[in-house]
Order: structure tokens, then sequence, then C-alpha cells
């Protein structure tokens, strides 16, 4: 009995546990982070069965909710596609829920500084539960109207847990809550042209009527397309849409940055797949709009835009909200590259991206942590004072750049080779530019963070300094997570040979290959 | 930079003329709207879950998944604005944007909302109940229910109304109603159902399993209306205030 509502449970574990930190927990922040790792460690058990159970039996799950037959109630619709997301989101929320032990108590509860309101750290966690249900929602239904319900908590909560990072972070957020709700209200209006012309919101029942050669001409089908696929780039940060990104995530407090600057766009970035080939589909899309060269030339600027930003940067997590626009810029283009190797690519890069940005905020955080600045001369002999967090982010790094065998590496070789096959130059070239200045800016932070400054060496005269440096490594509670991040950046990159045949490419739609 | 909002602006007009040039007409009956999967719920309503209004039973019960999603849409709301604006009881004398002080009470006011705020709340209690067979249901009467509790906080103050419906109850309240629309979806994967399907709940209550729909339909209706009731004066006690939970506005 349980093998089958599996699917239900990985979203109602984390629904159920926000309500019970809500309703049990409100005194106690031990309580609370009990409840939420709990959950979250349930949910990601939940999400890796229902993996294997469609590598098992190769078939896509449908789920009924209420008992009733789709086009008429809601379905939760699971194929490889989606199973990896879920594991993904279920497990990178999970790491995250442990690494907030210590950092949340220590940031979240103060209004200004200075002003402590202990209350927040509970709401916190439920927020945090809440943004968790939202996302594995997204990921798991087939309905595109309940996308975009599902799609408005998670907005919702991301804004709450990004404004209480306190300060600077209030009005940073405000500005995104305004262009997200646009956002929304794009993806809202598309799927309500075709919901008038289609009658339908069932996302394969949506695919059979849109497909019939009626409906193949009509402009309005075209604008909800647009409209969608706008609403979609937007809540991405897909350049020249991502302006409200850097602030918000920067002045975020360090679990909210960890938990949503890997999650939340590369969730959009599933919702951009999954619409584009499950209810649009490949021939539509490539051959009637034709629209594929001139968004590959927009995520070629992408990158190099998000690169060169980030390069001008001297505050870490700044310099990583860059390097963010320039990966989407990434898998926007292997998606639109219109061939099986960029697609491929670009789903895997789903999944490498997300765990190196989660390794590398988790690296930075733990330094702010300990150092209290997040400027890039916060790494200062770090690798003496923090040996675990230096290497964890090296690897991370490493995975950024795309070295072997992290997994940074194979959805590049995918994304490259899918870019020659489409004979795109533009794009290839933009995506060695960007692995080149990922490979100064990472060189430069290790560079910093591995020798002492020269003015400092001058003064406190060379092996002294090496003599009184003591490490001082962030918790275990800290440590733990980031380490199993770092190791699986390298699982990833080692199997990604049975992950891209056996999940990622089982799931190119018709008309690709 | 204006220039560029005024293009984007017109753009996006000329994009939605665009598409209405080619939406069927108002009230057509043969548009795909009305023929697809509407006439299912029209025509089956009554027979499959007992429920005359079919704007209640699409809402609860074939489409219950978003609605119990767009409950804690409010709940998350709630939650959202409690949590950026509360301040902490010790620095409450601190006053941060010093607002107009309330001169005296004001009898008329006063006399005029104790007469309709029940007559309000019986209203609504009749609108969360009733919401099978005519227009109403969890959301109207929850509305209904929060709305004469911010008119008591209106004509008396808000922390005559508070020491009433203390604050923590309030969170507390709005979580649980959120948690009976839940409790009813996960107590159905219990009985051997699926998430939400409200007829797995005929063998509990004794009833049909389309009776039990409806019934099912009617908890998780009083779920919404608990939730959206608290979650309104919640709103409303917070912004008042500016999250310092004093007179209020």
């Amino acid at each position: 009995m349980i093998k089958e509502q599996l699917p239900i449970l990985i979203l109602a574990v984390p629904l159920l546990a926000s309500f019970a930190i809500t309703l049990f927990a409100r005194k106690s922040k031990i309580a609370a982070f009990a409840l939420l790792v709990g959950a979250m460690g349930m949910s990601f058990v939940f999400a890796i069965g229902v993996m294997r159970q469609i590598l098992d039996t190769g078939r896509v799950i449908h789920y009924h909710i209420g008992n009733w037959q789709p086009p008429f109630g809601i379905e939760l619709v699971i194929d490889h596609l989606n199973a990896m997301v879920l594991v993904l989101v279920s497990g990178a929320a999970f790491l995250t829920a442990i690494y907030s032990k210590n950092t949340v108590p220590a940031e979240v509860p103060y209004r200004f500084p200075g002003e402590e309101v202990p209350e927040r750290v509970p709401n916190y966690y439920t927020l945090y539960a809440l943004l968790v249900t939202g996302l594995l929602g997204i990921v798991a239904t087939g309905d595109a109207f309940n996308m975009f319900v599902l799609l408005e908590i998670s907005a919702l909560s991301s804004y709450a847990l990004l404004a209480l990072g306190g300060g600077r972070a209030y009005f940073a957020t405000f500005k995104y809550l305004i262009v997200g709700t646009i956002g929304a209200c794009f993806y809202l209006l598309g799927v309500g042209y075709l919901y008038i012309k289609t009658g339908s919101l069932n996302m394969p029942d949506l695919k059979v009527i849109l497909t019939s050669p009626a409906l193949a001409e009509s402009p309005t089908v075209m604008i909800a397309f647009m409209l969608i696929i706008t609403g979609i780039w937007i809540k991405m940060a897909f350049f020249p849409l991502h302006g409200w990104l850097p602030n918000a995530y920067t002045y975020a407090s360090t679990t909210t940055s960890c938990l949503v600057a890997p999650l939340m766009t590369k969730v959009s970035v599933y919702m951009m797949i999954r619409l584009m080939f499950s209810v649009f589909s490949a021939h539509y899309i490539f051959d009637r709009l034709g629209w594929q060269n001139g968004v590959v030339w927009l995520a070629a600027a992408a990158i190099l835009f998000g690169s060169i930003s980030a390069l001008g940067q001297t505050n870490l997590k700044r310099m990583l909200c860059y390097i963010i626009v320039a990966e989407v810029g990434y898998m926007v283009g292997g998606v639109w590259l219109a061939n099986a190797d960029g697609l491929i690519g670009a789903t895997y890069h789903i999944l490498s991206d997300a765990m190196m940005t989660l390794c590398l905020f988790m690296a930075v955080g733990a330094v702010i942590y300990k150092t209290g600045d997040a400027s890039l001369y916060a790494m200062r002999g770090i690798f003496r004072k923090m040996p675990v967090t230096s290497v964890v982010f090296v690897i991370g790094a490493l995975a950024m750049i795309g070295i072997p065998p992290t997994c940074g590496f194979f959805s590049k070789w995918y994304l490259v080779s899918g870019a020659i096959e489409a004979r795109h130059w533009g794009f290839a070239v933009a995506l060695l530019i960007s692995s080149l200045i990922n490979a100064v800016i990472f060189f430069r932070i290790i560079e910093i963070g591995y020798f002492p400054l020269f003015d400092e060496q001058e003064g406190e005269g060379g092996h002294h300094a090496h003599d009184r440096a003591v490490i001082a490594e962030a918790p275990f509670s800290m440590l733990l997570p980031m380490v199993l991040t770092a190791l699986s950046l390298i699982a990833i990159g080692l199997y990604s040979n049975e992950i891209i045949t056996g999940l990622v490419g089982r799931t190119i739609p018709a008309g690709l290959l | 930079m204006k220039l560029l909002s005024l293009v984007i602006s017109l753009t996006l007009g000329f994009l939605l003329l665009l598409a209405t040039a080619d939406l069927p007409d108002w009230g057509d009956p043969q548009s795909p709207a009305s023929i697809h999967v509407s006439n299912y719920y029209i025509e089956n309503s009554v027979e499959q879950t007992s429920v005359p209004n079919f704007v209640t039973s699409v809402l609860a019960d074939y489409r219950g998944y978003d609605t119990m999603f767009e409950t804690i849409v409010i709940f998350c709301a709630g939650i959202t604005v409690l949590t950026i604006l509360r301040r902490s009881h010790r620095q409450k004398k601190k006053e941060v944007r010093p607002r107009p002080a309330r001169e005296g009470k004001d009898l008329i006011l006063i006399s005029a909302a104790r007469i309709i705020a029940p007559m309000m709340q019986i209203f609504a209690l009749y609108v969360v109940a009733h919401g099978h067979h005519s227009p109403g249901g969890g959301f109207q009467g929850g509305v209904i229910l929060g709305s004469s509790f911010i008119l008591l906080a209106l004509a008396y103050d808000l922390e005559t109304i508070l020491k009433r419906l203390k604050e923590r109850s309030v969170i507390i309240m709005s979580g649980i109603g959120v948690a009976i629309y839940m409790g009813i979806g996960m107590i159905c994967l219990f009985l051997g159902g699926n998430f939400l399907d409200y007829s797995a709940w005929s063998s509990v209550l004794g009833v049909s399993a389309v009776e039990a729909r409806s019934h099912g339909m009617l908890g998780v209706e009083i779920g919404v209306a608990v939730t959206v009731m608290y979650i309104m004066f919640s709103l409303y006690a917070d912004l008042s205030s500016g999250g310092e939970m004093d007179e209020g506005l």
C-alpha cells in the first residue's frame, strides 16, 4: 500500500512538518529543528523510493489525487526526469536543514542589528518546510494550474525567507517580490489562454489537444507560450530578466542562500523543460516557431554577462550569484539547442549545478559564520584555519570550472557537443570563455586562501604567521552536510554514465533524436 | 528607462490584443472551455458527490488539491507578515513611527459594532455550512468571520480584542485550520484511498461513498474557514500596529 502512496508522501511529509512546527514547536528551537530535519530526511527517502520504482519498472507513475480520473481531477505524473529532480530537491533540502542548526539561531532572530525577536526561528522553519513543499509539488505535478498554485507557495515562502536576512534584505526582497509576482502573473495569463483554447489543464491532455492541427496556427497559443516562457524566465533570472537575483540572494541569511540559490532557479529550469516538451511539443517549438537561434544567442549573452560580472565582485556571495546567472544561461541554451545532446547536458546540469551551487554556498556560509566577513579577503589563510571547509570549497570550485572527475565536466561536455552538433559556435565559445573565467575567479580565491597577503607577510615576518595560525573550523553540523555535498559532486561525476543512460537519457522527447 | 517601459507595455498590450482576436466568442456554448471538462462536472456532480452546487464540488473535491494549497498560501502569507513585522516584547516601548493617539471611545461605533458582530458571525457560519447548496464556502465564510473581529478591533481597540483572542492562539488556530484540511486528506490514505479521496471515509462515517464525499467537503470547508478567519485577523493585527500588537489604529 505504501508503495502506491509514495508520490504524495514525498510532499505531504514536509507539509505536515510545517504545521507541526507551528503547532508544537513554537517555544523550542531544537524541537523545530528536529522536526524539520526528520521530515526532510523522510521526504528524501520517499523520493529515492519513487526513483527506484521508476528505474525498476521503467514506467511513468500516475497518481490520481482524490481518485478522480484526469483530466477531471489533478494527477501527479512522475517520470525519469522529475524523479531525478525530486531526489535532488529533497536531498539538497535535507542537507541544508542539517546545516541550518547553527546558522539560523545566529542570524535569523535579528530583525535589525541589536533587535532580537526569538519567535522568528520556529517561523523560519515553518516557512522552510513550506518552501520545500512548494518546490517538490511543482516538480511532481502533472497539472498546469496546480503548478501555478505551488509556484505561489514556493515564491511566497522564499520572499519571507529572503527577507528574514534582516537589514538590507528587506528592500532587496521587496524588489524581488514585485518582479517575481509579475513573472507568476505572466505564467497564469498564459495558462489562462491555454485553458480558453483547449478547455483543459491536465498536461498530457493539453499536449494531445495542442498537437491537433486546428490549434497549430493559433496566435493565442503562440502568445500563451510566449507568456509562459517569459514568466518562467523571470523566475529563473535568465538574462536580461535577472536584475532581482544578485541583491536578493546576497543579503539573505546563510541558510536561506544555501536553500534558495541552488533550488529555485533549477526548479524553474525543470518547469521550462516540462512545459516545453510535455505541454507543447518539440515539433511546435522548434519547427513551427523556430526561435531557438535567438534564444541560444541570448543564453550565450547570459553566460558571458554572468561570468564577467562575477569576475568583478569582491563579495563572495554576490560573486556566486552572478555565476548562477551564467549557469542559467548554460541550461536555457542547452535546452534550446534543439538536439538530444544539448537537452541531456541541460538536464544533467540541473542536477550537477544545483549540487555545485549548494557546495559553494555552504562553504562560503561557513567562512562567513566563522569570520563575519563576506568579502574575498575573508578567505585569507583559510586553508590553515578551516582545512575541511577549504577542501570543500576547492572541490566545488573545480566542479564549477569543469575539471574531471567532478560533475561539472560532464555537463559541459554534453553542452559543448550539443552546441557543435547544432553548429552554434557562439554558444560553444561562450561556454569555453565562461569556464576560463571561472578558473580565474576561483584560482584567485584559492590563492588568497593559500598565501597570506603580501603586506601581512612583510609585517609579521614569514614563518611567525604560520606558528600563530590556529585551526578554527566550523561546527560539525555544518561540516557534515558540506562534506556530503562535496562527495556527491564527485559521485555524480563518476556515475555520470549511469545517470545519463538510466535517467536523463530516458526523457528525450520524440523529435529531438 | 521610461521610454523602455513604454515600449515594453505597448508590445505586451499589442500581444494581448492579438491573442484576444483568436478567442472564442463571449458565452459561446461551443467554446472549448464549455465542452471539454466542464460538462462532466455539471452532469456528474450530484451523482458522484451528492453536492448540487458544482462550483463547490469542483473546488473542494475534483480539484481539492489546488484548494488545499490555496489555503496554505493564505497560511503562508499570515506567517510571513507575522514573522517579518512582529517586534519583540521587550522593545515594545520603542516607538518607531508615531501614530495619532486614540481619543476616547465612540459610543455609537461601539454600540453598532456590538450588534453587528454577532450577526456577521452567525451569517458566516451559515455561509460555511451551506456552501454545498448555495454560493459560499470556507473562504467566504472565513473572511466574514475574520472581518467581524476586525470590526470589533476598530470599534474598541486592538488590545481589548487581543485579550479575548490571544495572539498565540491565533497562530495555533490558523495552523489547525490547514491541518484539518490536510488531516482529512491524509486519513484517506490510512483508510485505503488515495490522498483527498473522501469516499474512503464511508466506512468510518457509516454512509455511502458518495455521501462521504459530501461530508468530506464540509470538513475541509470548515478547515479553510478557520484558517482564513484567523489569518485575516492576524494580518490586520500585525499591519495596523506595525507589528507591536498595541492599541492599533
